[in-house]
């Protein structure tokens, strides 16, 4: 940015516990502040203020979000700002901006990304993950380039495997147990 | 209230429970969550799960009030993490200060160390290179780099290894002055023949003597062999934990825990993907992967349903084409003997041109190259009429490949050991150089191959069928293929030569560290310039635990050869450290018998039948118990799943039970219609129903306000 005014204050700084996304070289927690608080303001100049220090209250609505070079390819990009946003339908806030960010970083541990992770495929949030969230995930997945039979049975099969307690969907821990036992080809 | 389905050797409970009508369900999950989330107000935010209270159990397990877990781990806003930090800080301050310098301490540790971690991530060779890999490539052939990368390292600490206990001794003590000059009858043919210039250098056996470091048990031919080994030993404990680690995670694991469609519905998503291009191919490659899933179910399902008489056919077939390819490579190992007789004839006659005896030299490598290219590709033809399924094919294929590599190189060492050990031992001016020299011949064509067929082939027809994308021919021979498993079984090759040969070569392990570095960008380049990733997804073997293991095997025939040469051949008479020697091992016998007697004795009685077929009897011991174990906690495990699926059917049970009893406290009129409907053992439960759960009485008269509060504790169809 190269602007030298500050845009937080010290203790805002020191709340904001952010990783370090994507980069390889640990950089210093200002001014990654300061590069993600530039992309915040990217994307609706006229809203987002460029000094925060008195906490603004400014929501960015879910279809400028999607739009980021970052998410603009994902399938999953609408139910990702939703679950990051604290109304549930995508008004992203600077804190939610940063802790999406966060959280989705290289960075973060195995446990977190398994939370937010069963939150995005939770299409009807009722923390479970029944057959129709599956179908809705694979349909997105595949853009919708299956056949419904097959849909059904990839998903019949899915559930089979995952389903620890019986009760035909995947509850957190049923999927905290799959995504734990994922292979590492790398390691 | 349960029944049994078999599944696999085990019989699975299913709840019956779950299956129950959709109303009840609805009706359930409603009341569930009022039941569950006491706190918790109607147009509360989804998002903010810390809106549950601190007692009570989310459907995630918090650990919020851990207070050894980092704010930035916790699941919560950022608002939330300000307060939980607060609260923490406010904690702080009653505690005393050993308590709190404690636990800075534990927090600057831990700090430290993740920092630490993600310098020495940062430090690793190629990184950058092998992320844009992945993200054209997918991660399939990431696999075959990150193998590569590995063995640079491996190599690297063997080079260390071999320049500390074999090179340097040689150099600090050695008698006469090594200059490295040329003279007249050297030629640049001698890098590639071994010959001349460089068999007077440190590469080959014959220039290590001596020396003046010459104690009983501190001299230089104890070290040579310290090294060897030491280099083997090491390579042998490195893959062995890799192989265990893997066969753990995979087989294992798998076993039990069979997730491979869950695993492609949730996991085959790479976040990281940002052109449209790179997403569309993904999408597509998902796609075909779970089309190829599916399509093997179906050949399962036809399989199963074969007549006697088709199956009888097919058997006939699969007979007649495994003589086919054992044909094939028995008409292989001929041809490299030949070779090999003919070259090792031929060796010493000076009156051919110099292209023809540099020919004649490299024979042997040449034929083991061409029957390694040549050969696995007739071998995925033959395995398409063999009616298998596709990762079965592949599988198949990749067994067959393995095998002649590593057939073709153990026959190879074969002829050259009967060789060595018929011609008469004077002639050999040095038959330690002799093996020395045909392994880093091996080594050099192997490179020399590799990039003929990147620059030569590969390029020419990218270049083509970039310039005439209709061209008839490209279209016969096919799209270029990585094709990850024959690059993996080279550098397997690589790997197993430069073992071998490291007793009578050894600075291998630096030529072999500068070929892998070579063979990297070689390869790189091929990928990145000359291929196009695959529509169809790798299967099966594209696991690093199959490479592993292959490596293991390779080692192992280091070790075999290594054993038989060094106890059959004597040491030659005229060059080496062993000069003078009947065996390798005088040395170490040497110096045992120089040690004081008690030690002396103890190492001859280690080395003992005494001592080893008690040590055999021990192994077996331990191997029988590990082995009860494990059985043991797999009837275990089993127990605890069949208990999980009891749990949550008996939760759905009492939840049905108390949905029931919570309509029949709305609708009272109702119920004496209902009362047969309900559950037939229900009468004595409702009112333990309303002992132990006092509470929904009070969240469900809410939305009963119109209605009036019944004024009886009883359940209404007591009355009837």
């Amino acid at each position: 940015m190269g602007n030298k005014q500050t845009i937080f204050t010290e203790e805002q700084l020191d709340a904001y516990q952010v990783r370090y996304s994507n980069t390889f070289i640990a950089a210093k927690v200002n001014i990654l502040q300061s590069q993600l608080h530039g992309r915040y303001h990217e994307l609706a100049p006229h809203l987002v203020p460029m000094d925060y220090t008195n906490n603004p209250d400014v929501k960015l609505p879910l279809a400028l979000i999607i739009n980021m070079p970052e998410l603009k390819e994902n399938p999953f990009r609408n139910r990702i700002v939703e679950s990051f946003s604290e109304d549930g339908l995508g008004n992203i806030s600077f804190n939610d901006f940063v802790d999406m960010f966060s959280v989705l970083s290289e960075t973060a541990p195995r446990e977190l990304k398994a939370i937010y992770a069963f939150k995005i495929y939770d299409f009807n949030t009722d923390n479970f993950i029944c057959k129709e969230d599956l179908e809705k995930t694979l349909n997105k997945l595949t853009r919708e380039e299956l056949t419904p039979e097959e849909v059904n049975l990839v998903c019949e099969k899915a559930i089979e495997e995952a389903d620890m307690d019986g009760d035909n969907k995947l509850c957190f821990t049923d999927f905290e147990n799959m995504i734990s036992r994922a292979p590492d080809f790398l390691r | 209230m349960a029944d049994k389905q078999a599944s696999g050797s085990f019989l699975r409970l299913m709840s019956e429970e779950s299956q129950a009508s959709d109303l009840i369900i609805v009706f359930c999950d409603d009341h569930q969550e009022t039941i569950l989330d006491q706190g918790r107000c109607q147009g509360a935010p989804r998002r903010s799960l810390g809106g549950y209270s601190e007692d009570e159990d989310a459907w995630y397990p918090t650990r919020r009030w851990d207070r050894n877990v980092p704010l930035r781990n916790l699941p919560v806003s950022m608002q939330e993490k300000r307060d939980i930090r607060d609260r923490r800080n406010l904690q702080r301050r009653t505690i005393g200060c050993w308590e709190s310098w404690r636990r800075s301490q534990r927090t600057v540790r831990r700090r430290m160390l993740e920092q630490m971690v993600q310098a020495l991530s940062a430090l690793q060779l190629w990184g950058r290179t092998l992320h844009s890999i992945e993200g054209r490539f997918g991660v399939s052939v990431k696999v075959y780099f990150v193998f590569l990368r590995y063995l640079v390292y491996l190599n690297l600490f063997n080079c260390l290894l071999t320049g500390a206990l074999i090179q340097a001794p040689v150099f600090i003590f050695r008698n006469n002055i090594y200059s490295s000059t040329f003279k007249e009858n050297d030629s640049y043919l001698d890098f590639f023949l071994g010959t001349g210039f460089l068999e007077r250098s440190p590469v080959f056996y014959g220039f290590y003597t001596r020396g003046s470091l010459d104690g009983k048990c501190l001299n230089t031919p104890i070290l040579f062999l310290l090294g060897v080994f030491s280099v083997l030993i090491f390579s042998l404990v490195m893959l062995v934990r890799r192989t265990v680690n893997g066969y753990k995670h995979k087989w294992m694991l798998s076993g039990r825990y069979n997730f491979s469609m869950s695993f492609k519905v949730f996991c085959s998503w790479d976040f990281c993907i940002h052109e449209p291009k790179s997403a569309a191919f993904k999408q597509s490659n998902i796609r075909n992967d779970l089309k190829m899933d599916l399509e093997e179910e179906r050949f399962e399902l036809l399989k199963s349903q074969r007549t006697l008489k088709v199956r009888v056919k097919i058997y006939f077939l699969r007979i007649l084409l495994n003589t086919v390819v054992v044909i094939l490579l028995g008409a292989a190992f001929c041809l490299i003997y030949i070779g090999t007789k003919y070259s090792h004839q031929q060796k010493d006659s000076k009156n051919y041109p110099w292209l023809y005896s540099l020919l004649l030299q490299y024979l042997p490598p040449i034929i083991i190259t061409l029957v390694n290219f040549m050969l696995p590709h007739i071998f995925r033809v033959i395995v398409k009429f063999e009616d298998y399924s596709f990762t079965s094919q592949v599988n198949i294929t990749l067994v067959r490949c393995i095998f002649l590599k590593l057939a073709c190189l153990a026959l190879f060492l074969f002829f050259l050991y009967d060789t060595l050990q018929k011609s008469p031992q004077n002639n050999q001016s040095c038959w330690e150089n002799q093996f020395g020299k045909e392994m880093y011949k091996l080594l050099v064509f192997d490179l020399l191959a590799t990039f003929t067929d990147t620059f030569f082939i590969m390029l020419p027809k990218k270049l083509l069928s970039e310039m005439y994308p209709e061209c008839f021919l490209l279209k016969v021979m096919g799209r270029q293929k990585f094709l990850i498993q024959l690059n993996v079984l080279d550098l397997v090759y690589t790997q197993t030569v430069t073992w071998v040969g490291l007793f009578y070569c050894p600075m291998l392990t630096q030529i072999c560290v500068c070929k892998l570095f070579a063979i990297f960008y070689i390869k790189k380049f091929a990928v990145q310039r000359c291929c196009k990733p695959t529509q169809r997804m790798f299967r099966a073997s594209t696991s690093s635990v199959l490479f592993h293991f292959v490596l293991l095997l390779g080692l192992l025939m280091a070790f075999v050869v290594l054993g038989i040469n060094l106890n059959k051949l004597k040491p030659s008479p005229t060059c080496g450290p062993f000069l003078g020697s009947s065996t390798v091992f005088n040395v170490t016998t040497m110096c045992v018998d120089s040690l004081p007697v008690h030690v002396g004795d103890f190492i001859k009685f280690m080395s003992s039948e005494a001592f080893a077929v008690p040590l055999i009897v021990v192994e077996i011991l331990f191997l029988t118990s590990s082995m009860s174990l494990r059985s043991a906690n797999n009837k275990c495990i089993e127990r605890l799943k069949d208990m999980l699926v009891t749990c949550s059917s008996d939760k759905w049970y009492l939840v049905k039970q108390q949905a029931a009893w919570l309509q029949d406290q709305r609708s009272p009129q109702q119920s004496s219609s209902r009362a047969g409907s309900v559950e037939g053992s229900a009468p004595p439960e409702p009112r333990a129903h309303l002992d132990f759960h006092p509470l929904p009485e009070r969240s469900v008269s809410q939305p009963c306000d119109t209605e009036p509060v019944p004024t009886h504790s009883r359940p209404p169809w007591n009355e009837s």
